[in-house]
């Protein structure tokens, strides 16, 4: 698992590369001046990438067993449960915020945040610091800041 | 110099009303800042209201005030939580949070608003001796000088990334690439935006600041098997710094300042590449480099006065030729107008009292601020006290709330979480953040200057040797480069010695 993350990053960055370097050869021409203007930096910007992350490739193998405590961590079952679940309850807010509105989607997010790390058995808390941040950073942003919020 | 209108503007300075807004200001910007997000433009903007039906010279001082205050505030967030409030003050986490692990979040916190109170009366002086001769020297910097200052801070900061060079080098084009999704400005073609109309204007350099920084560290910290849930009780040590801090700070403040100031006068090179050159500066001559990045007094201080400093150089083009260095600047420069003060060369004349009264609070200003963040250390520190699985899920609300400002839209959250998690592999396996952060911002200006000169000049040669001012930039670029290379040689013979 650990030499699988290692590979990871460089592996991605050359995929990402190759795709961006796809999506340069297909952007449209400009109509004003030269026509190939658009691509010249993102295809310099995309050389480099594509060459710094084959030499990354190579070093990572040079170095793959190397000692790394918070690799050996992440590498772990319940590290990647952890992340999993913090990671869906952000993407959950993401598609309920402008739907329910800023106020009900966070006081469920929060809810659902403190519920987890804290467990059921310190409902107090979390209910009265869920309402608290909730309502604070509501009024705060819309009545104080006058940022609009949906 | 007339002492009598410098006189008069300390006088008008002082009166009890401008004394208020001063405060009101300060206070206001401070909040605003330790927000993730909100920066000293979004300061500014949203507190624009209360300017208006005050006196010009009142607003100017408030306005001015909100400023600095925020740049102030961005960095507390940045030493207590790893989470800046804005790109000036990512430099303050290098050191500034691991000053706050090793339990001296108090002093990290006091000394940084010294420093950033010394890098901005330097800056002051700077403004009152250098403001005219200045702006017009920035005048000379065309597309060539523009690409090359850009090149030549990134190159900086790629050597940051000492022994991992490479790994530097890659999130460096990572950042370049981020950099030119949106609307390429010279032609108008749409690249990267895949059909969403939100991602024309690019992607919003706070956002993966935000996401990197909070999202990555909350994840991060919630990963150690130390994590419990209880509140880790750290010590905030003492609120003031030591002698020996002072002694190893003072040097490293008072060579940063200039930087930060002559760096704030080019339009927009900002406090984030004055911070990071500061930073990198520092790293490079300091006799403690292998401190660097475990919590250096040197390594907090210098960026914190160079970012004093570029916020007060910047002023000077707005206020002598009405051209805007930064967002927060041209922000201001709206408000101005709006209340009746015209910047441009005849402002000095015209109005020598409005400037010379700028200028005196500025001075008061941050006074203020320094007393203001010291006062404020112990209650801030107390964050550090609030249980982990308390302040995490609070971190999390706030960034995503200030992604959400920056656009208003939750295309931005996810833009968020992605850099969160990527955040966190970067930490993880050792990739270098900030020639991402720095090439994501410098790198759509880095663009439209290479493209305004290859217009202007035939070859990448001739841009090269555009003029003295691109000439010296150049040989710094590539002595920047090789000064690994450089210090490597060196280290080596001093050894066979």
């Amino acid at each position: 698992m650990q030499v699988a993350i290692r590979y990871a990053m460089p592996v991605m960055f050359i995929i990402g590369s190759v795709i961006y370097g796809t999506m340069i050869i297909q952007l449209d021409p400009a109509t004003l001046g030269n026509p190939d203007g658009p691509k010249f930096f993102p295809l310099f910007v995309c050389a480099g990438l594509l060459v710094f992350s084959i030499a990354d490739l190579v070093n990572v193998r040079k170095q793959i067993y190397a000692k790394n405590k918070d690799l050996e961590l992440i590498a772990q079952l319940k590290s990647f449960k952890l992340i999993a679940i913090i990671i869906g309850i952000c993407v959950i807010y993401t598609l309920i915020f402008e739907h329910v509105g800023y106020l009900i989607a966070t006081i469920l997010f929060m809810g659902a945040l403190m519920f987890y790390l804290n467990g059921m058995k310190k409902w107090l808390l979390n209910v009265v610091v869920t309402l608290v941040v909730s309502v604070s950073t509501w009024y705060g942003f819309t009545e104080l800041l006058q940022i609009s919020l949906p | 110099m007339d002492v009598n209108i410098i006189l008069d503007g300390l006088w008008t300075a002082l009166q009890p009303a401008n004394l208020l807004w001063l405060l009101l200001g300060a206070v206001l910007g401070t909040i605003v800042g330790i927000l993730p997000g909100l920066g000293a433009a979004t300061g500014v903007a949203v507190l624009i209201p209360l300017t208006f039906g005050m006196e010009p010279v009142s607003a100017l001082i408030l306005m001015a005030a909100i400023y600095y205050g925020a740049l102030f505030g961005g960095s507390r967030s940045s030493i207590l939580i790893n989470t800046p409030g804005d790109g000036s003050s990512i430099a303050a986490t290098f050191d500034g949070y691991p000053m706050t692990k090793k339990g001296l979040a108090g002093q990290a916190m006091s000394i940084a608003a010294m420093a950033s109170l010394i890098g901005g009366v330097m800056a002051i002086f700077g403004f009152i001796f250098l403001a005219i001769p200045l702006a017009n020297f920035a005048l000379n910097f065309g597309p060539a000088e523009f690409l090359l200052l850009f090149l030549f801070a990134l190159s900086a900061v790629v050597t940051l990334s000492q022994g991992n060079i490479i790994k530097g080098f890659l999130t460096m084009f990572l950042g370049l690439g981020i950099s030119t999704i949106g609307v390429d400005l010279q032609s108008g073609v749409h690249r990267f935006t895949f059909g969403l109309p939100h991602l024309t204007d690019g992607i919003n350099f706070i956002v993966i600041i935000i996401g990197i920084y909070a999202i990555g560290e909350v994840l991060y910290n919630l990963l150690k098997p130390q994590y419990s849930g209880k509140s880790n009780g750290q010590d905030i040590g003492s609120k003031w710094f030591t002698k020996e801090q002072w002694k190893r700070s003072l040097a490293p403040i008072i060579r940063s300042g200039p930087i930060g100031f002559f760096l704030g006068v080019l339009p927009g090179s900002g406090g984030t590449i004055a911070s990071l050159l500061s930073y990198s500066t520092e790293k490079q001559i300091s006799k403690n480099k292998d401190e660097f990045g475990k919590g250096a007094v040197e390594g907090l201080v210098a960026p914190e006065s160079a970012n004093s400093a570029s916020a007060v150089g910047s002023l000077i083009p707005m206020l002598t030729m009405g051209i805007p260095g930064s967002g927060t600047t041209a922000v201001m420069l709206g408000a101005l107008v709006m209340i009746g003060i015209t910047p441009g060369p005849l402002l000095f004349e015209n109005s020598p009292d409005t400037i010379w009264t700028l200028i005196n609070s500025m001075f008061i200003g941050n006074i203020i601020l320094v007393i203001i963040n010291i006062l404020m250390v112990g209650m801030l520190v107390k964050i550090l006290k609030t249980p982990p699985n308390v302040l995490y899920p609070i971190v999390l609300i706030l960034s995503f709330l200030g992604a959400y400002t920056l656009g208003y839209s939750t295309i931005d959250f996810y833009i968020l979480i992605i850099a969160g998690v990527i955040g966190l592999l970067m930490r993880i396996l050792n990739y270098p953040v900030v020639p991402l952060i720095l090439a994501l911002i410098v790198g759509g200006d880095m663009e439209q200057n290479f493209q305004r000169a290859m217009i202007v000049y035939d070859s990448p040669m001739d841009i090269l040797f555009a003029s003295p001012i691109a000439i010296v930039l150049a040989l710094l670029t590539v002595l920047s480069l090789c000064y690994p290379l450089i210090a490597k040689v060196f280290k080596r013979r001093k050894a066979v010695k």
